[in-house]
């Protein structure tokens, strides 16, 4: 017995490295993007809004790529269950960069010089990291075919959702200074960014359970049973 | 096991005094309204020596298309050829096991193999109309052969070409030579050859291979047209043939079955690995 369909295989290949690539080029999206919040940085922010046409041409690259496949090398089992992925985490990688978008767009509303709540700043920054270590870890799971470390995504997850509803508790009693509560405000919307982007995170983690078992299980709904509306 | 059927949809023709034309290939079963369901039972078949089938046991479903799948060579002809005993017309074949049409053995003392093959048609990965007879006679050859003539035999006739979709590209040339058809209406031909005698069961070995891709997709069309009459057995090499016309598909290696699932899952799910590598091409 022979392996045949060489084009084929690198075409899927291919695909797949500029797949994992756009999680690269999200999780560098993010870094900038919680560094401009952290030190109220416009400029970084606003190169982080241009950037993204990076992403979006990730996005229409891969999406082109695959139809192309669909159409011309019809594949099917596991190699239809990679490319269905594929075109899925794509979608969710082009998301990503745009929560990374919209969270540059908040830095020069909230203010140049405005007042701020460490327990949020804290907060906000722990939930920073914690996406970018999901869009990490998400990335390996998918290249290694990791259904162990896509489901561990979940419980990463469920403590993003915790802070999101920590930072609108406290910004909902931060005082009556106006500004810091419009920078609460601000800071909510932030939240809710990074809250998304460990969401996608976990709809590519489903998406490697699929690939690899053939099943879909919403790990989302899993993780959140009994979390509020807010997560 | 029943050889005649009686219809309660557009094929039937109730004109047709069955009394006055002898049955095709009566074996004496009740008539059933549409295919019989065909069931092989560990089935082993040879060239001589060498063995070509191994214990297959499946089920083809009534009123289901089956395609079977597999690389050159591991017995997927074989395996349609037993199940209307044309394998053992080559010389030195022989097949063991049982063959079920419905409740009967194909296989059975004392059956008459002529009437299995008419109970079980047959349509070939070539074209093959008599080359010397008319569009008309091709289709009727089955019939006279089994003694029917006169207006019988040109309704039975009308009715097939029309079944097949045909009828209203030949309907002012029947007298003239099927071969002068195009090759995709050739095969079209053949499938009303085929029906006309009213089979349970068509197996198709190949049918669209040597057709362009637009007569391969009527033929498709007309498969799934007819599998609400018809039990069908599609052995195919094209995957994509497979996926778009059957409801389930057999994988065969090596003269065993491997993996007989619904077609959907063959190709998107397939539970057995060697179904996997062989359908995403990682082996050929």
């Amino acid at each position: 017995m022979q392996e045949i369909r060489h084009q084929f295989r690198e075409d899927l290949r291919e695909l797949e490295n500029q797949v994992l690539g756009g999680m690269d080029l999200v999780a560098g999206q993010l870094d900038r993007a919680m560094e401009s919040v952290s030190y109220q940085d416009v400029e970084l922010a606003a190169m982080v809004v241009a950037d993204d046409d990076r992403i979006d041409g990730r996005y229409l690259e891969v999406n082109q790529g695959i139809l192309s496949l669909l159409a011309r090398q019809s594949p099917v089992a596991g190699d239809l269950r990679i490319v269905a992925a594929l075109l899925h985490c794509i979608r969710c990688i082009e998301r990503m960069g745009d929560q990374c978008v919209n969270i540059a767009k908040l830095v020069p509303l909230s203010g140049h010089e405005a007042p701020k709540d460490k327990e949020i700043l804290d907060a906000i920054e722990r939930m920073g990291m914690l996406a970018r270590s999901q869009v990490v870890q998400a990335k390996e799971a998918l290249s290694g075919r990791n259904v162990e470390l896509a489901q561990d995504l979940v419980r990463q997850d469920s403590e993003i959702n915790a802070l999101n509803r920590r930072i609108f508790r406290r910004a909902v009693e931060i005082g009556d200074d106006l500004e810091l509560r419009e920078w609460g405000m601000f800071m909510i919307l932030v939240a809710r960014c990074l809250e998304r982007i460990g969401d996608n995170t976990v709809e590519i983690a489903e998406q490697v359970v699929f690939a690899v078992t053939g099943l879909f299980r919403e790990l989302a709904a899993q993780g959140n049973s009994g979390d509020s509306a807010l997560s | 096991m029943s050889t005649r059927r009686t219809h309660s949809n557009e094929m039937t023709t109730p004109d047709i005094n069955e009394d006055e034309h002898p049955d095709l290939g009566a074996l004496g079963a009740p008539v059933a309204p549409t295919g019989h369901s065909v069931e092989v039972q560990e089935l082993n078949a040879y060239y001589g020596s060498e063995q070509a089938l191994r214990e297959v046991t499946l089920t083809f479903a009534a009123n289901t298309v089956t395609a079977i799948i597999g690389p050159s060579g591991c017995g997927k002809s074989t395996l349609v050829r037993c199940i209307n005993r044309m394998h053992e017309e080559i010389p030195g074949a022989r097949a063991e096991g049982r063959v079920l049409l419905g409740d009967e053995d194909v296989y059975a003392p004392k059956v008459d193999i002529t009437a299995v093959r008419r109970a079980i048609g047959m349509v070939f990965q070539r074209p093959n109309p008599f080359p010397t007879m008319s569009i008309f006679d091709n289709v009727a050859a089955g019939l006279k052969l089994a003694g029917m003539r006169g207006e019988a035999v040109r309704e039975r006739v009308h009715r097939s070409l029309r079944a097949v979709g045909l009828w209203g590209e030949v309907k002012d040339r029947l007298n003239r030579p099927g071969i002068g058809l195009s090759g995709g209406q050739q095969q079209r031909l053949c499938i009303a050859r085929t029906i006309a005698v009213e089979p349970e069961v068509i197996l198709m070995d190949e049918p669209a291979s040597a057709l362009d891709p637009i007569s391969t997709l009527r033929v498709e069309e007309l498969i799934a047209e007819l599998k609400s009459r018809y039990t069908i057995v599609i052995v195919t090499h094209n995957m994509q043939q497979a996926g778009r016309v059957a409801d389930s598909t057999v994988f065969m290696l090596d003269g065993s079955l491997v993996e007989h699932a619904p077609t959907q899952q063959m190709f998107t799910n397939p539970r057995d690995e060697r179904t996997e590598r062989y359908v995403t091409g990682k082996f050929g």
